[in-house]
C-alpha cells in the first residue's frame, strides 16, 4: 500500500472512529487548552457552578480538561456540557486567554456528530424547528394574526408603526434576529422607529432567517453554516453597507460569521450604531425634546454576548445613552454583568438550572429599587421577565431598543 | 471605533490600577485595558513591600530596614531606581523611603475608601499565618487578617477552625507546624488546638471552595451558624484566638470578623492562603471599586495591540475585545501587563519576550535575555532563598520607569512601565511583589502625568 493510499484508507475510516479532524477555528481553540495552568479561577467565578454547585456542573475547567485528554472523549461530558449557558465569564477570568465557550460549543457538535443520542431531545426538538424553518422558533401559521399581536404590542407602549420596507442599495440592513421577528415584536418596530426618526435609508430582509447562533449551541454546524451562508448571499444582494441588530446573541455571532465568511461590511448592535454612526451630538439634542416626563429609576442588565462575547464598551454606550434621556435615573446592581441563565440554550431542557442562575441577578434587582430594568437584548428581557414574574416582583423590564424608541420626541 | 484619553494603562493588577487611579485623581482622562485576571487577584489579599534583602535569608524586621540597604547596595532594583533623583548621596535612602512611605500609605486610604481596612505601615514587618502553620513577614494585611496578641501573650491560646470538605486548609497540620514553629523559637502560643467544623454550605460537605464558602458567609444567618459550632469547640481548649482560612466574605468580610468576635469572645483572624484566594479578590476589587470611582474607564476583556511599536511616541493603542477592536488615541501609556501569569513578559523556548510593544528584556543581572531560554535562568534546587533568577528578568527601564533599548535611550517618550513586568528583583525570593507594584504604578503614574501635563500646557 502506497502512502498516499493508507492516507486514503485511514481518512475513510475516522467516522467510524469518531474522529473528526479540527478545522483551522477549531484548532486555534484547542491550542489555547495547553496554557490551561489548572489554577480553577474559572470555576470559581462560573454562574452555574455558583447557582448548581460542582455536583450539577463540574465546571469550566473539568470541560476544557476533558478536551485535553487523548483522544477526546467528548461524549464524557454530555451530562454537564448542555448546563454551559455560554456567558464566557471563565473566558473573561483566564489569565491565560482559554476559550472555554467555544471549546464548549466544539464538545457539543462532536457530541451531536458521534452521539445524537446524548444530546437533550429537546434540543433535537429545536434543531428541526431551524433546519425546517430557517428560523429558531416556529413562524406564525397566520400572519395576521401576527399583524394583530405587533398591533396589540405597539399600542400598549404608544409606539407608531413604520411600515416593513425592502429597499435595495440602502444603507443599513436592520437584522432583528428570531426573537423580535417572531415573538418580541415591539423590539423590531421600535428599531425600524429609531431609524426612521434619525432618517436613516434601511432595509429589513425579504426573508428573515436565522443567524445560526442557535445551531452552533446545539451543535449542529451543518445547519449554522447553512444558516449563515443563506444569510450572506440576502446580505450581499442587498447591497447595503452595514448590518444594524438589536440583539446580543445576532451582534456576536454576526460579527463572527461576518469575519469569517467576508462579509466585508461592519455589523452594529443598536446601541454602537446610535452611539458611533448617530453620534452624541445627535443623540443630545434629540433627547433634550422628549416629551417622555415621569421620572423613573432603572437599572441596567447587560447581556454576556454583548459584553463578554462583543466588547464591555457597549454597555458603557448604554449608559452614555440613559444619561441623556430626561428623568431617567440608572442605580447599578451589583449583579448587573451576571448571567441571566437564558443563554446556551439551557432553558431548553434545564429550564431549574437557567431559573438557579437567575437568582442572584433577581436579589441585586430588587436591592437597586428601581423600577425597572433596561436591557439591550430581547431574549434576556423575555428571560428576566419570566423570573420577576414568576417571583411576584413589580419591578417591569423593558428590551432597551423599546426603552429608547418611546422617548424619541413624538413626530407631527 | 475610537475612544480618546490622556493616559493608557495595560494590564489591570496591582501596579495599572494604583496607576490608574492615581492619574483619575490628577484629572487625567484614563483608560484601563485588563486581560483575564490578574495575578493580584491570585495573591494572599497581604502586601509585602520588602521581607528580605535579595539574597538574605533573615527575615527583615522593617521594610525600611530592607530599603535602606536596597539604596546602598541595589541602586538598579526598581526600589533603588526611586533614589535617582540628582539629589546628593546620603539622602538617597530617605528619597526611596519617603517614596514608599507615600505611595503605600496613599493606598491604604484608598483601599480603606473601598471598606477593605489594612493595618500595618512600612515602619515594622508583620508575621502573618499562613493555612499551612508558617509565618511569614508581610508589611500590611487586611484587619480580618490580623492575628492580634497570638504570637505576643503568653497565655495565647490558638485555635485552627477549618471547614469540612474544604481542601485548601488542614487544621490538625497547620497547628502542628505553627506551635512547633512558635515553641523552637521561644514564643507563644505554647497551646493549639484544632477541629473542623461541618458547615456544608448549599448542601454539600466536600470539594467546597473558598468563593462558595466566602458566599456562603456574607449571609448573616449562615454567619451565627458558624458562630455558634465555632464557640462551642474553641470554648472546649480555652482558645483566645481563632484562626480561620480566609473565607469570610467578599463584601462583609470585616463585619464579620467583628460579629464572630462578639459571638465567640474570642480574637477572631484569616489565615494568608493560597491562589486564588478569597482575600486577593477582594483587594482586586476594591482596587476596580476606586478606579471606576473616580471616572476612570475599564475595560475589562480586552489586551493591548499595537500598531507601530518601534515609533519614538506612542499615539494609538488598539484595544482587543472579543469582537471589537477600539482605537485609543491617547498622550501617555502605562505599560503594567505583569509578568508569567499577566503575561507580560512570556518564556518560550527562543528567549524571554515582552509581549505587547516587543521591548527588550533583560535578566536579574541585566543582561540582555531576548535570546536567553528560561531554563538558564533557574538554580538546581527548587525551592531556596535565592530563588530563581528568572522571576527578576523583564523590562530595563530608566529613572522615571520608562523602558529603554539597547541603544540604553527610552524606547518612547511617553511609554513608562510598571509592576512585575520590570527586571531587577525577585519578588518570590524577597516578598516584595505587591509593593513593588505599588510604589513603581504610583511614580510611572506621577511620571506619565508629568509628562501630559507638559505636553498639553
Amino acid at each position: 500500500m502506497s502512502e498516499e493510499e493508507a492516507y486514503r484508507t485511514v481518512l475513510a475510516t475516522l467516522k467510524e472512529e469518531a474522529i473528526y479532524p479540527y478545522n483551522e477555528d477549531e484548532i486555534q481553540v484547542v491550542k489555547s487548552v495547553e496554557s490551561c495552568i489548572n489554577c480553577g479561577l474559572c470555576i470559581q467565578h462560573c454562574p452555574v457552578v455558583a447557582a448548581v454547585g460542582l455536583d450539577r456542573f463540574s465546571g469550566p475547567r473539568s470541560i476544557a480538561v476533558e478536551l485535553s485528554r487523548s483522544p477526546p472523549e467528548y461524549w464524557t461530558t454530555a451530562d454537564v456540557v448542555y448546563l454551559c449557558t455560554g456567558c464566557g465569564t471563565c473566558r473573561e477570568v483566564c489569565p491565560k486567554d482559554v476559550d472555554i465557550p467555544e471549546i464548549v460549543n466544539l464538545i457539543r457538535a462532536r457530541i451531536f456528530k458521534h452521539r445524537p443520542d446524548l444530546v437533550p431531545m429537546q434540543l433535537h426538538a429545536a434543531d428541526a424547528i431551524l433546519v425546517e424553518h430557517g428560523l429558531a422558533f416556529v413562524p406564525w401559521e397566520d400572519p395576521e394574526e401576527k399583524v394583530e399581536s405587533r398591533n396589540m404590542r405597539l399600542e400598549r407602549l404608544g409606539l407608531r408603526h413604520v411600515p416593513d420596507q425592502v429597499v435595495k442599495g440602502a444603507d443599513v440592513l436592520f437584522y432583528p434576529g428570531c426573537q423580535a421577528e417572531e415573538r418580541a415584536q415591539e423590539v423590531k418596530e421600535s428599531a425600524k422607529i429609531i431609524l426612521d426618526h434619525f432618517k436613516v435609508k434601511f432595509t429589513l430582509l425579504e426573508e428573515m432567517n436565522c443567524c445560526g447562533l442557535p445551531a452552533t449551541l446545539l451543535g449542529d454546524d451543518e445547519t449554522a453554516l447553512e444558516l449563515a451562508l443563506k444569510l450572506k448571499k440576502k446580505v450581499k444582494d442587498l447591497g447595503v453597507k452595514m448590518v444594524v441588530t438589536t440583539c446580543a446573541g445576532c451582534t456576536s455571532n454576526l460579527a463572527r460569521i461576518a469575519e469569517r465568511d467576508g462579509w466585508g461590511i461592519p455589523v452594529y448592535h443598536m446601541l454602537e450604531y446610535l452611539v458611533e454612526e448617530i453620534g452624541m451630538v445627535k443623540l443630545t439634542s434629540t433627547f433634550k425634546q422628549s416629551t417622555e416626563e415621569k421620572p423613573l429609576r432603572v437599572t441596567l442588565h447587560d447581556p454576556c454576548h454583548l459584553i463578554k462575547h462583543t466588547s464591555r464598551i457597549t454597555m458603557d454606550y448604554a449608559g452614555q445613552i440613559l444619561s441623556l434621556i430626561p428623568d431617567v435615573e440608572v442605580t447599578e446592581s451589583f449583579a448587573h454583568d451576571s448571567c441571566c441563565g437564558g443563554g446556551g440554550l439551557v432553558s431548553y431542557h434545564a429550564a431549574d438550572v437557567a431559573r438557579a442562575v437567575m437568582k442572584e441577578n433577581l436579589a441585586a434587582i430588587e436591592e437597586t429599587g428601581a423600577s425597572r430594568v433596561v436591557t439591550p437584548c430581547p431574549l434576556c428581557t423575555a428571560q428576566l421577565e419570566d423570573s420577576l414574574f414568576r417571583q411576584g416582583s413589580s419591578v417591569e423590564v423593558d428590551d432597551m431598543t423599546v426603552f429608547i424608541a418611546q422617548r424619541l420626541p413624538r413626530k407631527g | 471605533m475610537d475612544l480618546e484619553a490622556d493616559i493608557v494603562v495595560i494590564g489591570g493588577g496591582m501596579a495599572g490600577l494604583v496607576a490608574g487611579i492615581r492619574a483619575t485623581e490628577e484629572g487625567m482622562k484614563t483608560v484601563l485595558l485588563r486581560k483575564g485576571q490578574s495575578a493580584t487577584a491570585y495573591s494572599s489579599g497581604a502586601i509585602d513591600v520588602i521581607g528580605y534583602l535579595p539574597g538574605g535569608t533573615v527575615p527583615l524586621a522593617s521594610p525600611v530596614e530592607g530599603l535602606q540597604g536596597i539604596a546602598s547596595m541595589f541602586p538598579l532594583h526598581p526600589y533603588g531606581l526611586l533614589g535617582f533623583t540628582g539629589a546628593e548621596s546620603d539622602t538617597v535612602s530617605k528619597t526611596i523611603i519617603e517614596k514608599v512611605r507615600t505611595a503605600v500609605s496613599w493606598l491604604k486610604a484608598t483601599l480603606l475608601g473601598s471598606n477593605i481596612p489594612f493595618f500595618g505601615d512600612i515602619d515594622s514587618n508583620l508575621d502573618a499565618v499562613t493555612v499551612l502553620g508558617t509565618v511569614k513577614p508581610t508589611c500590611m494585611i487586611q484587619e480580618t487578617m490580623w492575628p492580634g496578641s497570638l504570637m505576643l501573650d503568653e497565655d495565647s491560646v490558638a485555635f485552627f477552625a477549618g471547614v469540612k470538605g474544604f481542601p485548601v486548609f488542614n487544621p490538625r497540620m497547620a497547628a502542628q507546624v505553627f506551635l512547633e514553629h512558635q515553641i523552637s523559637n521561644k514564643l507563644p502560643p505554647r497551646k493549639a488546638g484544632h477541629h473542623v467544623l461541618d458547615l456544608a454550605p448549599f448542601g454539600n460537605n466536600y470539594n467546597i471552595s473558598s468563593i462558595e464558602l466566602a458566599r456562603y458567609l456574607d449571609n448573616e444567618d449562615n454567619l451565627s451558624a458558624l458562630a455558634k459550632t465555632l464557640k462551642k469547640q474553641a470554648d472546649r481548649i480555652g482558645a483566645t484566638h481563632i484562626a480561620l482560612p480566609p473565607v469570610l466574605g467578599f463584601n462583609r468580610a470585616r463585619e464579620n470578623q467583628l460579629a464572630l468576635q462578639d459571638l465567640t469572645g474570642a480574637h477572631v483572624f484569616e489565615l494568608l492562603s493560597f491562589p486564588p484566594s478569597v482575600p486577593g479578590l477582594r483587594l482586586q476589587r476594591g482596587l476596580e471599586t476606586a478606579f471606576v470611582k473616580g471616572g476612570g474607564t475599564l475595560l475589562v476583556g480586552h489586551h493591548a495591540k499595537m500598531d507601530s511599536p518601534k515609533s519614538k511616541i506612542v499615539k494609538k493603542v488598539t484595544a482587543v475585545g472579543p469582537r471589537r477592536n477600539l482605537k485609543i488615541s491617547t498622550k501617555a501609556v502605562i505599560l503594567a501587563t505583569g509578568k508569567f501569569i499577566g503575561g507580560g513578559i512570556i518564556g518560550t523556548e527562543n528567549g524571554i519576550r515582552e509581549s505587547v510593544f516587543d521591548l527588550m528584556t533583560v535578566s536579574e543581572s541585566f543582561h540582555i535575555a531576548t535570546n536567553v531560554t528560561p531554563q538558564k535562568l533557574t538554580n538546581t534546587l527548587a525551592l531556596s532563598h535565592m530563588g530563581h533568577p528568572l522571576f527578576g528578568s523583564g523590562l530595563s527601564v530608566d529613572p522615571q520607569f520608562r523602558p529603554i533599548t539597547k541603544e540604553e535611550i527610552h524606547a518612547a517618550e511617553n511609554l513608562y512601565a510598571a509592576g512585575s513586568v520590570l527586571a531587577g528583583y525577585n519578588y518570590p525570593a524577597e516578598k516584595s511583589g505587591l509593593g513593588v507594584a505599588i510604589v513603581t504604578g504610583y511614580m510611572a503614574s506621577r511620571n506619565a502625568v508629568d509628562y501630559v501635563k507638559g505636553v498639553s500646557a
